[in-house]
């Protein structure tokens, strides 16, 4: 269904969440950075930028408890984190690239383990996309089959209207129902034309391509002259709303302590360390490359996806200025040679 | 001198970081001349001032500590020859770092003592309890400690407890 | 002339000397900048043939330090011989104090010492222009535009120095000022941010341990989760780690994904040290740095 809200209906439909107990995430100011955060104020909000972290740490969080634990004499007692905890949460100002990932998570994430802590938080969350009027040259959604108001993985998407406001399109049952509950705060849609949407310039590629040369290339040299630059911090995975791997640790003492699930990325040399000191991936391209291998060749294989939706981040960020796009061009160029 | 034993609300929790021939000895001295001083203080013996990690003074704080005191040989007098020069160097160094993060240096103490200062020792670890006595439980890495990112945070009984616990 | 026909010329001299030294055989690598894909962009490169050599360039968005490939904890970098590198004079300062710690041998390299009239201070946006703004934190200090004891500068010769505001020193002043408490409150809103990417160690020249002490757990001095707690213990284990070595290059704070203003503890250290003990990094090579010595009239005021 499509509706329209305008902008002080749409901080009222904020404030009415919150004052619901709902927590509301949103792009917000965190010691000058902009970070998706749980919102006290709908005009904390920040919409004009690309908060530097992804929307997935709303299912997959930074560091989050899993059990704890106590000695008491000979017995050790465990407490599971009680996934009936988790927060209903409306995600807000999720740009298609970030929204867009979430059902690319949602493969690993069901797949021959059912991670609770992941599918209980999804249950639990609704989220509201806003397309992009703007891009910079570091975007490239549409090179990998997205586009500034791809609805996909948003319940409702807001597309935003010449003089204020948004046009609002819900794609789920949850979109729905926020429509309906909220049902006071949204008219018909109007006159107003939706402002023009960003053009990321990045000519499309062909994945299919790509991945050919992919399944083909495991030991080429290009590695090297791609990935010695890289420096092995885990920057790139960890703003990424498509990287998912994590590490599990126990922490505290051996009287009581808890269990933490943490992001992990393989651009750490530990990634891969075996106990006995063997790494199969012990030199830095070799690490770079499974990015690579991971993202655009073994999601495919199998779960049909691409794990990248071309926000961008990883190419603004990288600490040596490794961009996945130019990357992905050199590839395609050696797959067309 | 007669210790009278007060009953305080708040028990300061001291570790003091000592070196074993000089404030080791020294503390050791106090206790056989049967000298009275605060129980609030825990002992962690080291070969030397010089073997002490800046991060150990770190990790006492994080463990729950409310003030922490490293002693060790007058400069000259080190069994290592110069241990205790380069500890100098170190803590001079570690502590405007902790000063700048806004740890209260207030309960962070260095001294030297000696084998024969019992006095001294039940001096300074007198003064150091009473004065992190008088501030008050070290809040800061107590608090620190039990937050959480928030995409991890969980309003849990379990967590309230663990607060209690520290 | 504009700081881009500088850094043009700059770039033309570098692309010959390397071509040169390449092909005589005085080297068998340079590593040094190359353009990257996005407009004004660029990368750490290195480069082995002398036709590569036209790859190389210079301008504001040459921001890395290149000296993190000559440590070992790059072991990806062909060693047989002598490398060429390029280096601002920040960049330089940590060659110095590499080659004090012995981690490289002056002989083994061949220094293109770049002279610099600053570099941008994000490269979020790398074709922004290069102004008072957009110009790094760092080189609002600098001390060192022409790097000294290079092997081959090129003779360009730089404007001015403007007068510009600094920064660190103006934020370390007002971080100093504040009571224990706020300033414990300031750390922690910056560490919250903190994901333990670990961008800020793996750029630095100086944290080359080939086992980093916060990635131990027997014993583990320092959690490793992301939490703000396990983010505070690692910035201050660091910043301690660093002290007397830390050339000021800001590549951690640079890099880091969540703008944690990581510099501010190093400069605050640098000046600490240079205050206690008259010691400063980076000028000239030594064996060991002020906390590896000792005097006997140290300062001990602060000890009972």
């Amino acid at each position: 269904m499509q509706k329209q809200i305008a902008s002080e209906n749409f901080a009222a439909l904020l404030q009415a969440l919150i004052d619901a107990g709902t927590r509301v995430v949103g792009p917000k100011r965190v010691a000058g950075t902009l970070l998706y955060e749980p919102l006290t104020a709908p005009d904390e909000l920040v919409l004009d930028e690309l908060p530097r972290r992804s929307v997935k740490e709303a299912f997959f969080p930074v560091c989050e408890d899993l059990l704890t634990y106590e000695k008491q004499g000979q017995e050790v007692q465990v407490q599971d984190v009680d996934p009936a905890r988790f927060p209903d949460t409306v995600l807000v100002g999720v740009r298609p690239c970030d929204a867009a990932a979430i059902p690319v998570l949602d493969a690993v994430f069901s797949w021959d383990y059912k991670d609770q802590f992941f599918l209980e938080r999804r249950a639990r969350t609704t989220i509201v996309g806003l397309a992009c009027t703007t891009a910079d040259d570091a975007c490239f959604c549409t090179a990998v089959g997205l586009a500034p108001d791809e609805p996909r993985g948003a319940d409702l998407l807001l597309t935003p209207l010449v003089g204020g406001g948004y046009l609002a399109e819900s794609h789920s049952e949850k979109g729905e129902a926020l429509l309906q509950t909220h049902a006071d705060l949204f008219s018909e849609p109007g006159i107003d034309q939706p402002l023009g949407l960003a053009e990321p310039q990045t000519t499309p590629f062909d994945l299919k391509k790509i991945k050919a040369w992919l399944d083909e290339h495991f030991e080429d040299q290009a590695w090297d002259g791609i990935a010695t630059r890289c420096v092995g911090c885990g920057a790139c995975a960890f703003v990424c709303p498509a990287c998912h791997c994590f590490d599990i640790v126990d922490e505290g003492t051996e009287k009581s302590g808890k269990r933490r699930k943490f992001w992990d990325a393989c651009g750490f040399w530990k990634f891969t360390h075996h106990a006995s000191g063997h790494n199969p991936r012990d030199f830095q391209p070799k690490r770079y490359r499974n990015r690579i291998m991971h993202k655009f060749k073994y999601y495919d294989d199998k779960f049909g996806q691409t794990l990248c939706t071309g926000c961008g981040r990883c190419v603004r960020l990288c600490p040596v200025g490794i961009d996945i796009a130019g990357v992905l061009e050199e590839i395609e160029k050696k797959a067309n040679d | 001198m007669q210790h009278t034993k007060q009953k305080h609300a708040f028990e300061p929790k001291i570790i003091a970081f000592v070196c074993t021939w000089c404030t080791y000895a020294g503390a050791d001295l106090a206790g056989t001349s049967r000298m009275q001083y605060p129980a609030n203080v825990r002992v962690v013996k080291f070969p030397c001032t010089g073997r002490i990690d800046p991060v150990f003074i770190l990790k006492a704080f994080q463990q729950g500590a409310d003030g922490v005191l490293v002693s060790g040989c007058h400069p000259g007098d080190c069994h290592y020859m110069a241990g205790n020069f380069h500890a100098r160097r170190r803590f001079a160094a570690f502590r405007k770092l902790l000063e700048f993060i806004g740890v209260d240096l207030k309960r962070l103490q260095f001294s030297w003592v000696s084998a024969a200062e019992a006095g001294k020792w039940v001096e300074v670890v007198t003064e150091l309890t009473e004065r992190v006595r008088a501030l008050g439980p070290m809040q800061e890495f107590k608090a620190l400690a039990l937050e959480e990112q928030w995409s991890g945070k969980l309003d849990t009984a379990e967590l309230q407890e663990a607060y209690e616990a520290i | 002339m504009t700081t881009e026909t500088i850094y043009n010329a700059v770039g033309e001299a570098i692309r010959i000397e390397a071509g040169r030294i390449l092909s005589d055989g005085t080297v068998t690598a340079v590593v040094g900048y190359a353009a990257a894909r996005r407009n004004g962009s660029a990368q750490p490169v290195v480069i082995t043939k002398p036709d590569d050599a036209a790859r190389l360039i210079f301008s504001a968005a040459c921001v890395n330090n290149l000296a993190v490939y000559l440590t070992k904890a790059k072991k990806e970098l062909p060693r047989e011989g002598r490398i060429g590198i390029v280096v601002k004079g920040c960049d330089l300062k940590a060659l110095v104090g590499l080659l004090g710690e012995s981690q490289l041998k002056r002989e083994e390299l061949y220094i293109i010492g770049v002279p610099c009239a600053g570099v941008l201070g994000s490269t979020l946006q790398p074709s922004v222009e290069l102004d008072a703004e957009s110009i790094a934190d760092k080189c609002r200090e600098c001390d060192d535009r022409m790097p000294q004891g290079s092997d081959f500068v090129p003779l360009v010769e730089l404007p001015e120095q403007p007068a510009l505001d600094k920064k660190y020193a103006a934020e370390i002043a007002r971080l100093e000022a504040l009571t224990p408490a706020e300033r414990w409150a300031y750390w922690q809103q910056q560490f919250s941010k903190c994901i333990k990417c670990y961008a800020c160690r793996q750029v630095c020249p100086f944290c080359f341990c080939e086992q980093c002490l916060c990635d131990r757990n027997k014993p583990q001095m320092v959690e490793g989760t992301p939490r703000p707690a396990g983010n505070t213990a690692w910035h201050i284990v660091r910043a301690m780690h660093l002290a007397g070595r830390c050339a000021g290059c800001a590549e951690c704070e640079r890099v880091c994904p969540m703008d944690i203003p990581l510099n501010l503890l190093n400069r605050k250290m640098a000046r600490e040290l240079k205050e206690l003990f008259q010691s400063e990094a980076g000028f000239e090579v030594r064996e060991k740095g002020p906390l590896a010595t000792f005097s006997e009239t140290d300062d001990e005021s602060f000890i009972k």
